[in-house]
C-alpha cells in the first residue's frame, strides 16, 4: 500500500477550502511522500503523510478562521432565501442563523451563558455529592440484593442498625428463608502494636463470610473460614489497604504471617481491596468469636446485621418473614424481646447517616430554586432581546418566513446558549467538587463512606444536560412565544416610532422579576439559618471550655486490662504524671469527650418510680474523675464532686447534670436519690448537681447527663484532658511521655486540642452551610442583576417618553419617581411572596435542624431590607440616568 | 503605498523564493530553509506563511502542470511581486544598518 492517507486528504479538503490552493498543498505532500516510500518504506511514510497532514490542517484552518475576510451576510438575505430548500438545508440555516444572532450580542450572550452555567454547576455539583454519600456510596457487587436487619422498640423513631443480641442472630441465620448469606460486625478498636509505633487501628469483629456476603473479592488471601468464628482460633486478621500500605509497605508475602493486635498474635489471612473501609472506616478485620453462652445473649444487643436476599427474594417478603420470626422471639422469650420489633433496609440506607439525607435534599432544593432564578433571569434578558428584535421580527413575517420557522429559531438560539452554558458548567463543576473534597475534614471523612466516588462521571453530565434542555425550555419558551405572537402591523409601526413595549410583555418581565426577588429571599433565609446553625455549633456557649484543653484518647484492650484494678491503677498513674507537668494547671480523664463522635447511652430508672424496661429513658453515660470538671470548667452547681473518697468498697455515688434533676425531680432536692441505669443493677446515690454540657446540639434541649468516678467503675475508653497555660498542643509530647510511663505498649489513639475536636464534629454542617451560603449569594447578586437588567432596558426604552415629559416641565425628580415605582413594586410584591415563603422554608429548617435553629423575624426583616436596598438601587441607577437626558436628545433618539 | 513588515520566518520565506527564481514551490522552499538555517520549519507553518505573504501582496502564485508523482496535482509556484522585493530590501537595509560596527563581535566564531 503505496498510497498516501486518505483519510488525511479528505480532511485537508475540508480545511483548505481555495481549490487552487487545495491542489497546491495536497501536491506537495503526495510528492514528499512518494520520495519518503522509497526511503523509509510505505507504512512509515504513511504514518508520516497522515501526521503532516493533520498538523497543516490544525496550523492553516486556525490561520484562516482568524482572518475571515468577508463578513458574513445579514439576516435579510437569509430571510429572502428561506421559502426554497430541502428540511436539512432548512435547519442548516436556522442553526447557523441562531448562532449568528447569538454572537452578535457577545455581551449579553456572555451575561447568559455564564449564568447559566453557575446555576447548572450549583445543581450539578449538589447532585454528585448526594449521589456518591446518599444514593449510591456503596459499590459492592450486587450491592441491592443486601439489607440491614435491625430491632427497635415501637417507640423509638430513628432507625439504629446496632441492635441485634447473638442469639436472636443466630435463629434467623438458621430460620430464614428469604435471606441466603448473613452476616455480623461489632465495634473493636485494635491497638496494633510490636511496629516502632503502636498505633490504634479502627476495627470490626465481622461474622465469618463476612467480605462473601457483602460481594467483596480480597486481592491478596481469603475471608475468614466458619470454623474461626470459635473463641481460640479467632486470631485471624484482613487488613485493610491503607494500612497495609502504609505500615507493612504494601508487601505481598504479609499473608501467612502474624501482627501484633491488643498484645496477641494475629495470623494475616487477607488484604481488603482499595477503598474498602466497610463498615465505618474499618481497617482490620477479625473473626466475631463468641462461646456457646455469648451465642445464647438475648439481653446485649449491639451486632449490626446484614444480610443477602435469596434469588428472586424481595426486601417485602424478607420484611415479612423477619417480622414473623421476631414475632415468635417476642413470645418465647418475653423477658428479653418484649419490646422488639423487626425492620429490613436497604444496605445504603440503613448504612446511612439518619440526619444526612435530609440535609441533601435542602440543599438540592436550594440548587433548583438558584436554577430557576438564573431561568428567570435569562427569560427577561431574552425578552428585553426579544423587544429589540420584534421590529427584526415582523419585517421577516412580512416577508413571509412562517411562524413555527421564527419559534424554532428563537428555541434554537436557546438551546445554542445552553449547550454553550453545559460545556463551561463541567470544569465549573468540577472546580465544585475539587473545593467539596478539600473542605471536609479529614477526620469526618471516615464517617462519610462514598467520599471516594466524587467526580465528575457520565450521569452527571447526563444529569446536567437533562437540566439544561429543561432550563431551555423555561427560559426560551417564553421569548419564542411572544414573538411569534406579534401582529405584525403594530410591531412596524411601533418599530417606526417606539413608546413603549407592549403592556404584556411588560408584564411578563415584571413578574419574572418579582419571582425572582422572592425566590432570592427564600433562598437567603434558608441558609441564614443554617449558616447561623453551624455558627452556633462552632461558637455557641456549650456548657464547658474548650479552651486550651488538650485530650488524648485510647482505647485498653481486653486482654491486659480485663480486671477493673489494673484500668485503675493505670488511670491513676497517668493522671499523677499528667499533673506533675508544670504547665499543665489540671488533669481529669473521662469515659467520652463532650461533642465527640461516640457516645455512651444507658437507661435510667429513678428510686420510686415504677418503670417497665420500655420505657425508662436514656442518659449520657460518663466515666470521669473528679479533675475532668476542673479542666473543662464544667461548674458544680450543688453537694460535692464524686471523687477518690468513693471506693469500689464505698456505696455507688454519682453526679448528674442539672437538667436531669430537674427533670426526674422538679422541685425537690436532688442530693441523696437514688437511680439505678439497668434493671438489675444496683442502686446509685446523687452527690452532686453538674452544670449541663452540649453533646449534641440537635438533641441538646432533652439530653440527661449521669458521670460516674472511675474510681468506682474504670472504662476501657479512655479520654485523658488536661488544661494547659498556653498552647496545647505544645504539651503532645509530654503527655505521650505520660501514657508510655504507665505501659509502653499502649498507643494513643487521637491527641489533639479539644478546641479542634469539638470543630471536627460541628464541620460537616459548617461545610454544608457555606456551600449554601455560596449558592443563596450567587441568587441574590442574579436577582439584583435581574431587577436591574429590567429597569435598564424598560427605562431606555421610556428614553422619548422622558423627554417628552421633562419637555413639557416635569422636574428630575419628578422623572426618577416615575421610573423608580416600577422597580419599587417589584420589590415590594417579591418581597412579600419571598416572606411567606422563608416561613414555610424556617418550618422546615427547624424540623432538621431542631434544637439549632429558631425562625427568626428579624432576621427575615433584616434580609428584606438588604434585599430591598439592592433591589431598589438597581432600580435607580437607570432612572438616575433617565432623568440627565437632555430632553432635545430624547426626542431626536428614535 | 504604506511600507509592509517583514516578519523573521516571512523573510526568510521571501529569501527562499528569490534563490529558487522560477522553480519556488512550497517543497523545496522549506527544504532551502531547513538547510540554510538548520531548523526545523512545519508545513503548516509554511502554507500559512506564504498566504499572509500572498495576502500581504509580497509574494504572486501561478499553477505549473500536473504531474504524475503528485498524483495528478498540480504545483502552485511563487514568485516574488515588486512590493515583496521592497518590502525584503527595506527589511535587510534595516538589520545591516544595526549590524554595522558590530561585525567583529558577530563574525566572531
Amino acid at each position: 500500500m503505496t498510497s498516501p492517507s486518505r483519510f488525511a486528504e479528505r480532511v485537508l479538503t475540508l480545511v483548505v477550502r481555495d481549490p487552487e490552493w487545495r491542489d497546491g498543498v495536497l501536491g506537495d505532500l503526495r510528492e514528499e511522500h512518494a520520495r519518503l516510500v522509497g526511503r523509509v518504506g510505505p507504512g512509515r511514510a504513511r504514518r508520516w503523510h497522515q501526521r503532516q497532514a493533520l498538523g497543516i490542517a490544525v496550523r492553516y484552518g486556525t490561520h484562516r478562521l482568524l482572518r475571515r475576510r468577508t463578513p458574513p451576510p445579514r439576516w435579510l438575505a437569509v430571510a429572502a432565501q428561506e421559502p426554497d430548500g430541502t428540511w436539512t438545508a432548512g435547519l442548516t440555516r436556522d442553526v447557523r442563523y441562531a448562532w449568528r444572532s447569538v454572537t452578535h450580542r457577545p455581551g449579553l450572550s456572555a451575561v447568559i451563558v455564564i449564568t447559566l452555567a453557575l446555576a447548572l454547576s450549583a445543581n450539578s455539583t449538589i447532585f454528585s455529592l448526594m449521589d456518591a454519600l446518599v444514593l449510591r456510596p456503596y459499590r459492592f457487587e450486587g450491592v441491592e440484593h443486601l439489607v440491614i436487619v435491625a430491632t427497635r422498640a415501637p417507640t423509638q423513631s430513628f432507625l439504629d442498625p446496632q441492635s441485634v443480641s447473638p442469639a436472636d442472630f443466630r435463629e434467623w441465620q438458621e430460620q430464614s428463608a428469604t435471606i441466603e448469606r448473613w452476616a455480623a460486625y461489632d465495634w473493636w478498636s485494635a491497638n496494633l502494636s510490636g511496629v516502632d509505633i503502636p498505633e490504634q487501628v479502627p476495627g470490626f469483629r465481622v461474622s465469618p463470610g463476612f467480605f462473601t456476603t457483602l460481594g467483596v473479592a480480597l486481592p491478596l488471601g481469603r475471608d475468614f473460614h466458619s470454623d474461626e468464628g470459635q473463641p481460640g482460633r479467632h486470631r485471624r486478621a484482613v487488613l485493610g489497604h491503607d494500612l497495609w500500605v502504609r505500615r507493612f509497605g504494601a508487601r505481598a508475602d504479609i499473608v501467612g504471617t502474624t501482627v501484633r493486635l491488643d498484645g496477641e498474635p494475629y495470623e494475616v489471612v487477607g488484604i481488603a481491596p482499595a477503598g474498602f473501609q466497610t463498615p465505618l472506616g474499618a481497617q482490620v478485620w477479625s473473626p466475631l468469636a463468641l462461646d456457646a453462652k455469648g451465642w445464647a445473649d438475648r439481653r446485649v444487643n449491639d451486632l449490626t446485621v446484614i444480610g443477602r436476599l435469596a434469588d428472586g427474594a424481595t426486601l417485602e417478603q424478607a420484611q415479612l418473614e423477619l417480622s414473623t420470626l421476631i414475632d415468635r422471639q417476642r413470645q418465647d422469650h418475653p423477658e428479653t424481646n418484649a419490646n422488639r420489633m423487626a425492620e429490613v433496609q436497604t444496605f445504603t440506607k440503613g448504612m446511612a447517616d439518619p440526619g444526612a439525607a435530609g440535609f441533601m435534599i435542602v440543599w438540592q432544593a436550594a440548587a433548583g430554586l438558584l436554577l430557576l432564578i438564573a431561568c428567570a433571569n435569562i427569560a427577561n434578558l431574552l425578552l428585553a432581546r426579544g423587544s429589540e428584535r420584534a421590529q427584526e421580527y415582523a419585517v421577516r413575517l412580512a416577508l413571509g418566513a412562517s411562524r413555527h420557522r421564527l419559534f424554532g429559531q428563537t428555541l434554537l438560539e436557546g438551546l445554542i446558549l445552553s449547550l454553550l452554558a453545559t460545556a463551561l458548567s463541567v470544569p465549573l463543576t468540577a472546580a465544585g467538587l475539587g473545593l467539596s473534597r478539600t473542605a471536609i475534614p479529614a477526620p469526618l471523612l471516615r464517617f462519610v463512606p462514598g467520599w471516594e466516588f466524587l467526580s465528575v462521571d457520565l450521569r452527571l453530565m447526563l444529569m446536567t444536560a437533562v437540566l439544561a434542555a429543561a432550563a431551555t425550555l423555561v427560559f426560551a419558551l417564553i421569548p419564542a412565544l411572544q414573538a411569534t405572537h406579534a401582529h405584525v402591523a403594530d410591531s412596524l409601526r411601533q418599530g417606526a416610532r417606539s413608546v413603549t413595549s407592549s403592556r404584556g410583555r411588560r408584564w411578563m418581565r415584571s413578574a419574572l422579576a418579582t419571582a425572582q426577588v422572592a425566590l432570592a429571599l427564600a433562598l437567603l433565609f434558608g441558609s441564614g439559618l443554617v449558616l447561623s446553625a453551624a455558627h452556633r455549633a462552632t461558637n455557641g456557649a456549650m456548657g464547658f471550655d474548650k479552651q486550651d484543653v488538650l485530650v488524648a484518647q485510647l482505647v485498653l484492650p481486653d486482654r491486659n486490662y480485663s480486671d477493673p484494678t489494673t484500668r485503675r491503677q493505670f488511670i491513676t498513674k497517668v493522671l499523677d504524671r499528667m499533673q506533675q507537668i508544670p504547665a499543665v494547671t489540671a488533669a481529669g480523664v473521662t469515659s467520652h469527650i463532650p461533642a465527640g463522635f461516640s457516645n455512651h447511652r444507658r437507661q435510667f430508672w429513678p428510686e420510686g418510680q415504677d418503670l417497665r424496661e420500655s420505657e425508662a429513658l436514656y442518659a449520657d453515660y460518663r466515666r470521669v474523675s473528679s479533675g475532668y470538671f476542673t479542666a473543662l470548667k464544667i461548674p458544680l452547681l450543688q453537694g460535692r464532686w464524686a471523687d477518690d473518697r468513693d471506693q469500689p468498697t464505698t456505696p455507688a455515688v454519682a453526679v448528674v447534670s442539672q437538667r436531669l434533676a430537674d427533670d426526674y425531680w422538679p422541685g425537690q432536692d436532688p442530693l441523696g436519690r437514688r437511680f439505678k441505669v439497668a434493671a438489675d443493677g444496683e442502686w446509685i446515690t446523687v452527690v452532686g448537681i453538674a452544670g449541663n454540657i452540649v453533646h449534641n446540639w440537635f438533641t441538646h434541649r432533652r439530653d440527661h447527663t449521669v458521670y460516674r468516678p472511675v474510681t468506682q467503675e474504670a472504662s476501657y475508653d479512655l479520654a485523658f484532658v488536661v488544661k494547659t497555660v498556653g498552647e496545647p498542643s505544645a504539651l503532645a509530647s509530654d503527655l505521650r511521655q505520660a501514657v508510655a510511663a504507665a505501659d509502653p505498649d499502649e498507643p494513643i489513639a487521637s491527641l489533639a486540642p479539644l478546641e479542634v475536636l469539638v470543630d471536627e464534629r460541628a464541620g460537616g454542617l459548617a461545610f454544608i452551610a457555606n456551600a449554601l451560603g455560596v449558592v443563596a449569594l450567587i441568587a441574590l447578586v442574579l436577582s439584583v442583576m435581574g431587577i436591574y437588567s429590567l429597569m435598564a432596558f424598560v427605562t431606555a426604552q421610556r428614553t422619548q417618553e422622558i423627554g417628552v415629559r421633562m419637555a413639557l416641565g416635569a422636574g428630575r425628580w419628578q422623572v426618577i419617581r416615575l421610573t423608580t415605582a416600577h422597580a419599587l413594586r417589584i420589590t415590594v410584591a417579591g418581597s412579600l411572596i419571598g416572606a411567606a415563603l422563608s416561613f414555610v422554608i424556617g418550618q422546615m429548617m427547624q424540623s432538621i435542624l431542631s434544637g439549632l435553629v429558631a425562625s427568626n423575624l428579624w432576621q427575615l426583616a433584616g434580609l428584606v431590607v438588604v434585599l430591598a436596598a439592592a433591589a431598589l438601587a438597581a432600580g435607580y441607577l437607570p432612572a438616575r440616568r433617565a432623568a440627565r437626558i437632555d430632553p432635545i436628545n430624547a426626542l431626536r433618539e428614535t | 503605498m504604506a511600507p509592509i513588515y517583514l516578519g523573521e520566518f516571512e523573510y526568510a520565506v521571501l529569501l527562499a523564493a528569490l534563490h529558487l527564481e522560477q522553480a519556488a514551490y512550497a517543497v523545496p522552499i522549506r527544504e532551502l530553509i531547513e538547510s540554510r538555517t538548520g531548523r526545523p520549519v512545519a508545513r503548516g507553518a509554511l502554507y500559512t506563511a506564504l498566504d499572509r505573504l500572498e495576502g500581504k501582496g509580497c509574494l504572486r502564485s501561478r499553477m505549473g502542470d500536473p504531474t504524475d508523482e503528485r498524483g495528478g496535482k498540480a504545483r502552485r509556484y511563487f514568485t516574488v511581486s515588486a512590493a515583496g522585493l521592497k518590502a525584503l530590501k527595506a527589511t535587510h537595509g534595516a538589520l545591516a544598518n544595526m549590524t554595522r560596527g558590530l561585525e567583529t563581535i558577530l563574525e566572531q566564531s
